[in-house]
């Protein structure tokens, strides 16, 4: 599997001859009246730096990049002079409409400016710890966020290197990802294991449920599942847990991370939206692989290692009135997670999804029970 | 002293945003809009902020908020928000059960009202800044009507 | 062609039972509460630094103890959680720590998420704004710039695309590749943007540093691929970005040098500090370690004769194109590549591979002779 290269360049005279001339001052300057478009690019708000939205300019910007892409195969930066033999890079994303989304380009600068560090930015050390249940479902439940994390993280990473160079800010975006990821993980591992209880259980179900999103056969389809479906829902565990924050650091870390999963969520609806516009014939197939995998979200749901410690935090311990008002808590918070799972949906151009698919029967059946 | 809800008010805040431009900037990016409505007695008051790159850029209040203009907007009742501004200058910022997402997160007290999910959305894109902002009343000496 | 998980939760109506019984009626199973894994009070060391991913390698959490063979997890389950039966193969490609590992990687990836800079808004752009270059300067930064942002990327595919290969159980590699995509990605727009602010826009292409990429992207194992990237190529490009900081036109692009040469010295860092723990822990492989390096040399060499970069580099290091220009600029360069070289070899000896300063390496017998031609041109090298 491995490529080597088509000649031992040491040993090539025509590649040492060529070397030898010009480090005896004939230059060959063949770049030096590259057949490429000249700009200067200058930022449109100074306060704003200079962002990729300024550079999206003639053959150098993406609004113009067309749908299709089959003479790009290489790592070449876009807008540059291609010539003498490319290799093939194997991208197997070549569709605009697979990966794009309209506000991918500001969604990454605005990543980059609303970093943050774990290590510093939350308040590890503090009196304020909650009782050891609480603290155990804390545990619990950011033993269960590594999980989501971990799979979060594998999904860029898996297609990154197979999307074609030409969608740089697509590209970017999800090593911003990446990273928000590794970040996130970082986070929820050190707030697990600072209370003094350990991690705690796996979940299976999860796991078995985030497998099956996180190994979609295309990248709109992982791309639904991971930014949009599992994302949003993400959002809505960490505005949960930030309301009801046991610590300061869970308030502090929720507050972060929500912004990171909005982003996401704001890439992954944008994506949808632009397939869907752009390819409406897809929205047959994409109703069809919701139907197939949307079942994910109740293993989500019910999984015993996000459901319990849920009840626990939000109730605020483990006798019976606690028990009641984190139920409630926790019922309010799977409502809000369809309710806006749909509307987002919807917004992407999936009209009716809420009366095709299954999940709003189960939920209601949450409500009267 | 200065009124709340007024356009005082936030300019107060947009002043001492101003001010502390290292911390905002810190924090990142903004561009949002959204709308504040504030309702006491059946009557409501509106204000609609504007926020770019690291400031908030304008503010202004409205007899009603066209939720196609703004990324979301959030209402609730006087005595909320009132609750809200105290707990921020007696703790020198919003304590848990006063944050903005604690106080919106099921709707119960204040509740965020928009057009579509990409703006709502913004909310939890910009939260710490939003929270940030608001912690700036710490500063302020506010009435109420 | 994509995993289906063991059941479809909505059919499953012994789960969904389950779930709603819970939420009626509040009676909860908290097995999960005893799980059985080892309770730690992890505290920082440093105040100032924070909690620190070394303050957490504590017992069965803690990266110093993970064996050479990761036999139990192959799952997504967090490096010391308890597993339950059930859980899906990650099918992880590398479980063996001797593959991956690196002294230090936790504090590579520590240090990489707090320096962290922003290529829109921590350079000077507006210092640009009516700063001319003469043509030949400003063609050759442009041309130079075209070179770094196309292969920049390289080192955000090539190690992303083995993240998901590696087992889940080493956090902190996983972490350090994925802070690794966040820099090369930066790197990519920085220098995409100098080279759209010169007034020239992007120049060529470089198919021989493309035939390099290839070589990088297809490495056939992740120490393969480590040794080719982190320490060859990036090694190399280091050694370019202090070069290309010396050079640099305007206090703007030295800023840009100084800034990318920050992170990839921290990749450097890695390479060096896995290839030394190969070394040092499985001996055997080293005969494997040379084997890569012929071919990563020998690629490295072909990017090194690619004129498109040499010739803007004589053309910046002279200063333009009178032939006193391109006489000094040859010279300086010269001293650049022999100097590239001659660091190369030195993180392989610091590394503990010093035999390949010797006739192992055609790179280093290239090495020699262009060194002692350069001195017999009178130049100090």
């Amino acid at each position: 599997m491995a490529f080597y290269a088509d000649k031992d360049y040491t040993q090539d005279q025509e590649v040492l001859n060529a070397m030898q001339e010009v480090m005896q001052g004939h230059l060959t300057l063949h770049w030096y009246d590259a057949n490429t478009e000249r700009i200067k690019g200058k930022p449109a708000d100074y306060r704003r730096g200079l962002t990729y939205r300024d550079l999206d300019v003639g053959s150098y910007g993406y609004t113009d990049l067309p749908e299709d892409l089959r003479r790009h195969q290489s790592m070449v930066a876009r807008g540059s002079e291609k010539w003498g033999k490319l290799p093939d890079m194997g991208y197997l994303v070549n569709r605009k409409s697979e990966v794009w989304s309209d506000n991918v380009a500001d969604l990454y600068e605005e990543d980059k400016s609303r970093r943050w560090a774990p290590a510093v930015d939350v308040p590890w050390t503090g009196a304020d710890a909650p009782s050891p249940e609480v603290e155990a479902a804390c545990a619990q439940l950011y033993t269960f966020l590594q999980e989501c994390a971990l799979v979060s993280l594998d999904f860029p990473s898996r297609w990154v290197s197979l999307v074609n160079q030409e969608f740089l800010e697509v590209k970017s975006f999800m090593c911003a990802q990446m990273l928000d990821w590794a970040r996130l993980l970082e986070a929820f591992r050190k707030r697990a294991l600072m209370g003094g209880q350990g991690l705690k259980r796996a979940s299976a179900t999860a796991e078995q449920g985030l497998k099956e999103w996180l190994w979609a056969e295309t990248y709109p389809q992982g791309s639904l599942s991971i930014n949009l479906s599992l994302a949003g829902f993400l959002l809505a565990v960490f505005r949960q847990v930030a309301a009801f924050a046991p610590r300061k650091a869970d308030r502090v870390l929720m507050g972060f991370a929500m912004q990171d999963a909005g982003r996401q969520v704001a890439y992954g609806l944008g994506a949808l939206r632009y397939l869907l516009s752009h390819r409406p014939a897809q929205k047959v197939a994409i109703e069809e692989y919701l139907d197939q995998t949307e079942h994910v979200m109740v293993a989500l749901f019910g999984s015993p290692e996000l459901l319990e410690p849920m009840i626990v935090i939000c109730g605020g311990g483990l006798e019976s009135a606690q028990i009641g008002t984190g139920r409630i808590a926790t019922a309010k918070f799977i409502r809000l997670v369809v309710r806006e799972y749909m509307e987002r949906l919807e917004a992407a151009g999936l009209s009716g999804r809420s009366t095709r698919s299954r999940i709003p029967a189960v939920v209601d059946r949450i409500a009267t029970s | 002293m200065i009124k709340f809800p007024s356009t005082d008010y936030f300019e107060a805040l947009k002043t001492r945003m101003a001010a502390e431009q290292e911390r905002f900037r810190r924090l990142g990016f903004i561009d949002a809009t959204f709308a504040v409505k504030v309702s006491d007695n059946g009557r409501s008051r509106n204000f609609v902020l504007e926020f770019e790159v690291f400031e908030l850029k304008n503010v202004r209040e409205v007899d009603s908020v066209d939720l196609k203009q703004v990324d979301f907007a959030i209402e609730g009742d006087a005595r909320v928000w009132r609750e809200m501004i105290e707990n921020i200058k007696r703790h020198g910022e919003a304590d848990t059960n006063h944050d903005i997402n604690t106080l919106t997160h099921f709707g119960e007290q204040l509740k965020v009202i928009y057009d579509g999910p990409d703006g709502h959305d913004k909310l939890y894109r910009f939260m710490e800044s939003i929270q940030e902002f608001f912690d700036l009343s710490s500063g302020v000496d506010v009435s109420f009507n | 062609m994509s995993y289906l998980s063991t059941t479809n939760f909505l059919d499953d109506k012994s789960f969904a039972d389950k779930w709603l019984y819970t939420m009626r009626t509040g009676e909860l199973d908290l097995s999960w509460m005893n799980a059985r894994t080892e309770k730690i009070n992890p505290s920082p060391q440093n105040a100032r630094r924070g909690l620190t991913y070394r303050d957490l390698d504590l017992g069965t959490y803690g990266f110093s103890d993970v064996p050479e063979k990761v036999r139990e997890n192959r799952s997504y389950a967090p490096r010391g959680a308890e597993i339950p039966p059930g859980l899906p193969d990650a099918q992880p490609e590398v479980s063996r720590k001797s593959e991956l590992w690196a002294f230090n990687t936790e504090g590579y990836y520590e240090e990489a998420v707090t320096r962290q800079w922003n290529a829109t808004t921590d350079i000077p752009w507006e210092r640009l704004e009516g700063a001319e270059l003469p043509e030949a300067i400003g063609k050759a930064l442009s041309q130079l710039m075209t070179f770094l942002t196309e292969v920049e990327m390289i080192a955000t595919d090539t190690p992303a695309k083995w993240l998901p290969r590696l087992n889940p159980e080493f956090i902190e590699v996983r972490a350090f590749i994925a802070s690794q995509a966040m820099d090369e990605a930066r790197h990519a727009e920085v220098f995409r943007k100098r080279a759209l602010t010169t007034g020239w826009g992007l120049m060529k292409a470089s198919p021989m540093n493309e035939m390099a990429l290839k070589h990088l992207r297809d490495a056939d194992s992740f120490s393969e691929m480590s040794v080719a990237l982190h320490l060859v190529a990036e090694g190399n490009v280091l050694t370019m970005f202090r070069f290309s900081e010396y050079l640099s036109p305007t206090d703007v692009d030295k800023k840009i040098f100084r800034l990318v040469m920050q992170d990839e010295a921290r990749h450097v860092g890695y390479g060096m500090q896995h290839f030394k723990w190969v070394l040092e822990n499985f001996p055997e492989k080293r005969e494997i370690l040379h084997k890569h390096l012929d071919e990563a040399e020998n690629i490295s060499f072909a990017a090194g004769a690619a004129t498109e970069l040499t010739e803007s580099f004589i053309v910046l290091a002279g200063g333009g194109l009178k032939p006193e220009n391109i006489e000094k600029g040859i010279r300086i360069t010269t001293q650049f590549q022999l100097k590239q070289m001659e660091e190369h070899f030195e993180r392989l000896d610091k590394c503990g591979m010093p035999e390949r300063k010797g006739e192992r390496s055609k790179l280093w017998m290239m090495y020699q002779m262009g060194k002692a031609a350069a001195e017999q041109a009178g130049l100090k090298i």
